[in-house]
C-alpha cells in the first residue's frame, strides 16, 4: 500500500478512482428518486458508470502494487483517499445542484482520463480507452440538460444558475494537487494550468449556450484539501457509510 | 421485483356489454389468444387490466426503496454495482409497466399522483424494514424467488402488452435472484456475524414471503373474471405452496432455521421458535407449513405496517421535488395538495 501512495503517477490515477467511486457512490443516492423515471435511470447508469470506471482503475493498481480492488477501495486510512470535496458535497436532493455538480466533474475526469491515456504504459492507456467512451457520452448527456433546463424557462434557468452560484467557488478543487505523503509538485498532473484553460474554456462554451455564467479559478498549488487528505465533514460521513458493512466483520468475504 | 400477486379485485360485469363482442373476447382468449390495447374488451377487463399493471409499476417504483438505500452500504466494488444495476432494473420495469397502464387510459402523472395521495396500492412487502445488508440479500432470494414464480404465472395471461412486460422482466429477475442467491450462500458460508445477520434477516421475511402470493382465492375463482380471462392463471395458496416447496429444503441446507416468529411494531422479531408444522409430506412431495399472520397482513395493507407512511413519504418527497424538472421538459405534471 505505501508504495502505491507514494508513487506520483499511482496517487494521479488514485485521484480520478476516488473522484469515480465517491461520485458513483453519492449519486446512487438518487436511484429510484430520479425527477421522473427515464432520468432516474440514466442517472443510475451514469453512477454505474462512475463505479466500473473507479473499479477499472483500481485493478489497475491492484495489479501493478498487488493488492485486492477492494482493499484499495474500502479500506485506507481516509486521509489516503484524494478525491476531491466537491464529489462528496451534499445536493440535498436538489437536482439542479446534483446535474451541476456532476457535469464540472464529468467534464474534469474527461480531460484527466485523456490525459492519463496519453502517458508511456500500454496498460493504463487500454484501461483508459474503456472508460473514454462511456465518459464522453456522460458529459453529452450533461451538456444537453445543462442547455435544456438553462433555457427551458426563468423557474428551471434560476434554479440552475443559483447551483452554480453555490458550486462554481468549490469547482477549483477539483484541480487541487493530490497526495498528502508527496512534496507538492506540478510535475506529475499532466499540466495543471493548461488543463484548468480547457476545462474552463469547454464549461463557458455550454454555459453560453445555456444562458448561464459562471466563472471559476485555479487554486494554489499549496491548497491542502481533499486530494492532499484534509478532508470535509461530509466525506468523513460518506466514508462511514461506504465502509458501514464491512467492518461488521473486518476481513470477511462479502 | 414485486409482482402483482395480491392486487386483483373482484371484477363485476356490468352487463351493459354487447353479449356477441362479449362471447367472442372470451372465445378469443379460451383459445389462448392474446388482447391487444386496439382489440374490442369489456370495461371490467380494461378496469382490471389497469389496476393490475398500475399496482404492480407502483410496486416497482416503491420496490426501489429498502434496496436503494443499501448501495451506499454495500460491502464490495462488486456487490455495489450489482445493487445500483438491480435497482435501476427495478425503476425500469416500473417504466415499462406505466407504459402498459398510459395504454389502457391513464395517464404517468396521474397514476404518480394516486400512489403519492394514497389513492393506490403497492405491493405488501415493501411495508416492512431492511435494516441490515442481510435484509437485501433475502429481498434478492426469497422476494425476487416470489416474484419470479408469480410473474412466470402472469405470464401466461392474455393481455399482450402486459404478457411480453412480464417475460422481459422475469429474464432480469433470474439476474437478481442469483445475486440474492450468492449472496445468502456468501453471508452463511462466512462468520459468526455474517451468519447470524443471514439468520435474522431470514426471520423477518420468510412469514411476509409467504404473504407475497396474497390470501387464499375464493372456492370458485375459476369461474371469476379474473382467471376466466387469463388476468391471473394460478390461485394463490397453489403459488404458496410451489415456493414453499421449493425454498424450505433450499433454506435447510444452507444452514437457515425456518422459525415462527412474533414482531413488534417497528417490524423486528421479538421472538423466534421453529416452525413444527414443517414436515415434507413423502407422498405429495408438499411440505406443510405453518400459515403466516394474516391479521397482520390486513393490518400492514390497510397502511398500519412498519414502514407505509416512510416509503410513500419518500416518494411524496421525490414527486414534489422532481416537478420543476418536469415542467421544465414540458411532461405534464400538476401540484399535490398538502401533506397530511
Amino acid at each position: 500500500m505505501e508504495a502505491m501512495l507514494t508513487n506520483p503517477l499511482a496517487v494521479l490515477i488514485l485521484a480520478h478512482a476516488d473522484d469515480k467511486l465517491l461520485l458513483g457512490h453519492v449519486q446512487s443516492d438518487w436511484t429510484g428518486l430520479g425527477p421522473l423515471l427515464e432520468e432516474d435511470i440514466a442517472a443510475s447508469a451514469m453512477a454505474q458508470d462512475d463505479l466500473s470506471h473507479a473499479l477499472i482503475l483500481y485493478q489497475f493498481l491492484g495489479e501493478r502494487y498487488e493488492l485486492d480492488s477492494d482493499v484499495i477501495a474500502f479500506e485506507r486510512e481516509p486521509v489516503d483517499y484524494m478525491c476531491c470535496d466537491l464529489v462528496t458535497k451534499p445536493d440535498e436532493f436538489d437536482w439542479a445542484e446534483a446535474v451541476v455538480k456532476r457535469w464540472l466533474i464529468a467534464e474534469f475526469t474527461g480531460m484527466g482520463i485523456d490525459r492519463l491515456s496519453a502517458i508511456e504504459d500500454k496498460e493504463l492507456a487500454a484501461r483508459c480507452n474503456r472508460i473514454k467512451p462511456e465518459q464522453a457520452l456522460q458529459i453529452k448527456h450533461l451538456q444537453a440538460w445543462i442547455k435544456r433546463l438553462g433555457t427551458a424557462g426563468p423557474e428551471s434557468q434560476e434554479r440552475i444558475q443559483a447551483a452554480l452560484d453555490r458550486l462554481s467557488g468549490l469547482a477549483g478543487m477539483l484541480f487541487e494537487v493530490p497526495g498528502q505523503r508527496l512534496p507538492v509538485n506540478d510535475d506529475f498532473c499532466c499540466g495543471r494550468d493548461e488543463m484548468f484553460k480547457a476545462w474552463d474554456a469547454s464549461i463557458q462554451e455550454t454555459l453560453s449556450q445555456s444562458n448561464l455564467k459562471a466563472s471559476f479559478a485555479l487554486p494554489e498549488r499549496s491548497l491542502i484539501g481533499g486530494r492532499r487528505g484534509t478532508h470535509a465533514s461530509h466525506f468523513h460521513d460518506q466514508f462511514d457509510e461506504l465502509t458501514e458493512v464491512r467492518r461488521v466483520s473486518p476481513g470477511a468475504s462479502w | 421485483m414485486s409482482g402483482a400477486a395480491n392486487p386483483v379485485k373482484p371484477l363485476e360485469q356490468t352487463g351493459h356489454e354487447d353479449p356477441d363482442k362479449l362471447a367472442e373476447f372470451e372465445q378469443h382468449i379460451a383459445n389462448g389468444g392474446l388482447i391487444e390495447p386496439g382489440d374490442w374488451m369489456p370495461d371490467a377487463y380494461r378496469m382490471g387490466m389497469l389496476g393490475m399493471a398500475e399496482h404492480h409499476a407502483n410496486s416497482e417504483i416503491i420496490g426501489a426503496l429498502p434496496e436503494g438505500e443499501w448501495i451506499t452500504r454495500a460491502p464490495s466494488m462488486r456487490r455495489k454495482l450489482a445493487l445500483t444495476a438491480k435497482v435501476q432494473d427495478e425503476v425500469g420495469h416500473g417504466q415499462m409497466l406505466y407504459r402498459v397502464s398510459q395504454e389502457l387510459g391513464k395517464s404517468r402523472d396521474d397514476m404518480l399522483r394516486d400512489l403519492v395521495m394514497g389513492k393506490t396500492k403497492y405491493h405488501n412487502c415493501f411495508n416492512y424494514p431492511a435494516p441490515t445488508w442481510g435484509d437485501i440479500a433475502m429481498i434478492q432470494w426469497l422476494i425476487d424467488g416470489a416474484a419470479i414464480m408469480n410473474q412466470k404465472t402472469l405470464a401466461d395471461g392474455a393481455y399482450g402488452p402486459y404478457v411480453r412486460t412480464m417475460n422481459r422482466i422475469n429474464m432480469e429477475e433470474a439476474f437478481h435472484f442469483k445475486s440474492g442467491e450468492d449472496m445468502v450462500l456468501t453471508l452463511m458460508s462466512g462468520t459468526k456475524s455474517q451468519k447470524n445477520m443471514c439468520q435474522d434477516a431470514f426471520d423477518r421475511w420468510w412469514p411476509v414471503s409467504l404473504m407475497f402470493f396474497g390470501p387464499a382465492d375464493k372456492p370458485d375463482a375459476e369461474n371469476k373474471p379474473a382467471m376466466k380471462w387469463r388476468m391471473k392463471v394460478e390461485k394463490n395458496d397453489s403459488l404458496r405452496q410451489r415456493f414453499v416447496d421449493r425454498f424450505a429444503p433450499a433454506a435447510m441446507d444452507l444452514g437457515l432455521i425456518i422459525n415462527i416468529v412474533t414482531k413488534n411494531e417497528q417490524g423486528l422479531v421479538t421472538s423466534a421458535s421453529p416452525d413444527e408444522e414443517l414436515v415434507l409430506n413423502e407422498e405429495t412431495g408438499n411440505w406443510s407449513f405453518t400459515d403466516p399472520d394474516w391479521d397482520e397482513f390486513w393490518r400492514v395493507i390497510r397502511g398500519n405496517g412498519p414502514c407505509n407512511a416512510h416509503r410513500l413519504s419518500l416518494r411524496r418527497f421525490s414527486y414534489e421535488q422532481g416537478a420543476w424538472v418536469r415542467r421544465a421538459i414540458g411532461s405534464g405534471t400538476t401540484s399535490l395538495p398538502p401533506a397530511a
